[in-house]
C-alpha cells in the first residue's frame, strides 16, 4: 500500500497557516484603525491584507485535504461493492492506511469463505450422487427381474434426488459468487470452451455451433456460472437441433446480450414462459434434467440480468441472455 | 472388444461390470488412478470408462497423461461433477464423451458403443461384411437376415474383427481384445473360436492371412 504525507503534518500546516493568516488579518484591521490617516501606510496595510486572505484560503484547502483520503476510500469502498474492483487500490495517509489494509484483509476473508462454501456444497452434492448412481443401477436390475413397481420407485425418487441436487447446487454456487466481488469474464473464452465440449458430446447427431461474439465482450459473471448458463442455454439448443446451432452477441449501454438459435422444431408461444419455471419442461421425454432453464433463470437473476425465450430466424427456439456488462469501451 | 472401467465405488464398479458383460465386452476395473493408469498403459482397451474422483491420481491428471502420452484409447468420464465449466475441463482434458451420475446404464453403453465404432473409422451405427451384419446395440449378429446365435467369446472375437474391417488382426492383438486380464488366457484358442464362427457363418467370412492374422472384408 503506498503511503502519502501523514493527516497529522497536514492538520498542523493547515492550522498554522490558519493562525498566521488570521493574526495578519486581524492585525490589518487594528492598524487600520489607528494608521487610516497615514496614507503612506495603506500600501503596506493593502500587501498585509492579501498575504493574510492567501494564508487563510491556504489554511483552509490543507484542512480540507485531510478528507481527501476519505472521500476516496468511500469511492474505491462502492466500487468494490458494485463489483468493478476486487480490493481497495490507491494511496492513503499513513493514519487511514491500517484501516484500508484491515478492509482488504477483511475483503480476502470473506472471499475465501465463500470460496471454502461453494466447495462444500460441491463436495456434499457429489458425495451424494455416486450412491444415487448405485440405487439406480439397482432400479435397473430390478425391472430386468420383473420386479416393475419398486424399480419404478427407486427409479423415480433418485431422478427427483438427481434434479434437486442439481437444482440447490446450482443456487448454492450462484449465491456465493453473486457474493463474490468483482467477477468478469469474457464471452469468448466460456463461448469457445463449450462449443468444443458439445460439438464432442453431440458428435453422433452431427450439430454444428457457430458463433460471432467479439473478443472485447466481457460480462459481469464468474467464468462457471457464465459457463452453466450458456451450456445449458446450448446443451438445450442442441438436443433440438435438426443440425445448427448459432450464438452471437451485442453490447449495448452497460448491457451484454447473448443469442442463442437452433433449426429445431421451436416452442409454441404458450410454453416459452412455462419451460423457464422450476421443475416444468416442454416435454417430459427430452433427455436432460428439465432444470436446466429454470437454473439459467435463476443465475441471470441473481446477476440482475434476464433471460426470455422467442422464434429463431433459423426456424427453432432463440433464447436472449441479457447480462451486466463489463465490456470497456461499448461496441455492438 | 475390452473395457476397463475405473470406479473407487465397489458396488457401482460391480454394477458397471456386470452390464457391460452381458453387452458382450470383456471387462477390467481398477479402483484407483494408479492402478488405472498401470493397466491402461499395458493392456489393450477398446474403451475406458474413468470415474474422476479417485484415490492415488484423480481421473483428469490420469486422462491428461495419457493423451500426453500418445495414449489415444477412447474415454468416457463417468463423473458425479457435472456443472458445464467440469465438463468443459473434462473434454479439453481429453475425454471423448461425458456422462454425469446418477445416470442410465443404457445411456452409458450407447455412448461406448457409438465411441468403439467411430474409433474404429465406422461411420454406420450398423456393422456389415457380405452377408453378415453385426448390431453392437443388441448384440445380435444375422447372415443374410437369419439371426445367428454366438457363444460370448465367439461375439466378441467377430465384433472385433468387424469393428477393423479391412484390416489384418494379428492372433495376439485379437486375444488381447476379447479377454479380460484374470482370464486364463491361451492363444489356441482364438483359433477355435475363429474355426466355430466359420462353421456357423461360412468358411469365407474370415480370412486367414499367413503369418500375419485375421481379416474381414469391409461392405462394399
Amino acid at each position: 500500500m503506498k503511503r502519502t504525507s501523514a493527516l497529522r503534518s497536514r492538520l498542523v500546516v493547515g492550522s498554522v497557516l490558519w493562525a498566521v493568516g488570521l493574526i495578519a488579518v486581524s492585525n490589518v484591521v487594528i492598524l487600520g484603525l489607528v494608521l487610516h490617516r497615514y496614507p503612506g501606510w495603506t500600501v503596506h496595510l493593502g500587501a498585509m491584507s492579501v498575504a493574510g486572505i492567501g494564508l487563510l484560503v491556504a489554511g483552509l484547502v490543507q484542512l480540507r485535504s485531510i478528507l481527501a483520503p476519505f472521500r476516496q476510500l468511500q469511492s474505491r469502498l462502492s466500487s468494490v461493492r458494485d463489483g468493478r474492483e476486487q480490493r481497495i487500490e490507491g494511496a492513503y495517509p499513513t493514519e487511514v492506511g491500517p484501516l484500508v489494509d484491515d478492509l482488504n484483509a477483511l475483503l480476502d476473508h470473506r472471499a475465501r469463505l465463500v470460496e471454502r462454501a461453494i466447495s462444500r456444497a460441491g463436495d456434499l452434492a457429489h458425495g451424494l450422487k455416486t450412491p444415487l448412481a448405485v440405487l439406480g443401477q439397482e432400479a435397473e436390475r430390478l425391472t430386468a427381474a420383473g420386479q416393475y413397481e419398486p424399480a419404478a420407485i427407486i427409479g423415480a425418487q433418485v431422478e427427483r434426488m438427481r434434479r434437486q441436487i442439481d437444482y440447490h447446487l446450482a443456487q448454492a454456487r450462484a449465491a456465493a459468487s453473486g457474493a463474490t466481488l468483482g467477477a468478469s469474464c469474457a464471452v469468448l473464452a466460456s463461448a469457445e470452451g463449450l462449443s468444443r465440449t458439445l460439438e464432442r458430446l453431440y458428435v453422433e447427431r452431427g450439430v454444428s455451433i457457430r458463433y460471432d461474439v467479439p473478443r472485447a465482450h466481457c460480462v459481469r459473471v464468474q467464468r462457471e456460472d457464465l459457463d452453466e448458463m450458456l451450456g445449458n442455454l446450448l446443451d438445450n439448443a442442441c438436443k433440438w437441433a435438426r443440425s445448427r446451432v448459432s450464438m452471437e452477441s451485442g453490447d449495448l449501454a452497460g448491457r451484454t446480450t447473448i443469442l442463442v438459435d437452433d433449426d429445431g422444431p421451436g416452442l409454441p408461444v404458450e410454453l416459452r414462459e412455462r419451460v423457464l419455471q422450476r421443475g416444468v419442461r416442454a416435454d417430459e421425454a427430452a433427455p436432460g434434467s428439465g432444470f436446466g432453464l429454470a437454473i439459467v433463470r435463476d443465475l441471470a437473476e441473481l446477476h440482475e440480468g434476464s433471460i426470455s425465450l422467442e422464434a429463431s430466424p433459423l426456424g427453432g427456439v432463440r433464447a436472449r441472455l441479457v447480462l451486466p456488462s463489463c465490456t470497456s469501451a461499448s461496441t455492438s | 472388444m475390452r473395457v476397463l472401467v475405473v470406479e473407487d465405488e465397489a458396488l457401482l464398479s460391480r454394477q458397471l461390470a456386470t452390464a457391460l458383460g452381458e453387452a458382450g465386452y470383456a471387462v477390467d476395473c481398477a479402483e484407483d488412478g494408479e492402478k488405472a493408469d498401470f493397466m491402461g498403459q499395458t493392456e489393450g482397451y477398446d474403451a475406458v470408462v474413468l470415474d474422476l474422483g479417485l484415490p492415488k491420481i484423480d481421473g483428469l491428471t490420469l486422462l491428461r497423461r495419457w493423451r500426453e502420452q500418445g495414449l489415444s484409447v477412447p474415454v468416457v468420464v463417468l463423473t458425479a461433477r457435472g456443472a458445464w465449466h467440469e465438463k468443459v475441463q473434462g473434454i479439453d482434458g481429453g475425454a471423448d464423451d461425458y456422462v454425469s451420475k446418477p445416470f442410465r446404464m443404457e445411456e452409458l453403453l450407447a455412448r461406448l458403443r457409438a465411441l468403439i465404432r467411430r474409433s474404429g473409422g465406422q461411420a454406420n451405427p450398423l456393422l456389415r461384411s457380405g452377408a453378415l451384419s453385426l448390431d453392437p446395440r443388441s448384440a445380435r449378429v444375422t447372415k443374410d437376415g437369419v439371426p445367428v446365435k454366438l457363444t460370448g467369446h465367439e461375439f466378441r472375437v467377430l465384433s472385433y474383427l468387424m469393428h477393423q474391417q479391412g484390416r489384418v488382426v494379428s492372433q495376439s492383438e485379437l486375444t488381447e481384445h476379447i479377454y479380460a486380464q484374470d482370464f486364463d488366457r491361451d492363444s489356441n484358442t482364438v483359433e477355435v473360436f475363429v474355426a466355430r464362427l466359420r462353421r456357423k457363418l461360412g468358411a469365407s467370412c474370415i480370412e486367414t492371412v499367413r503369418g500375419l492374422g485375421y481379416r474381414m472384408e469391409g461392405s462394399s
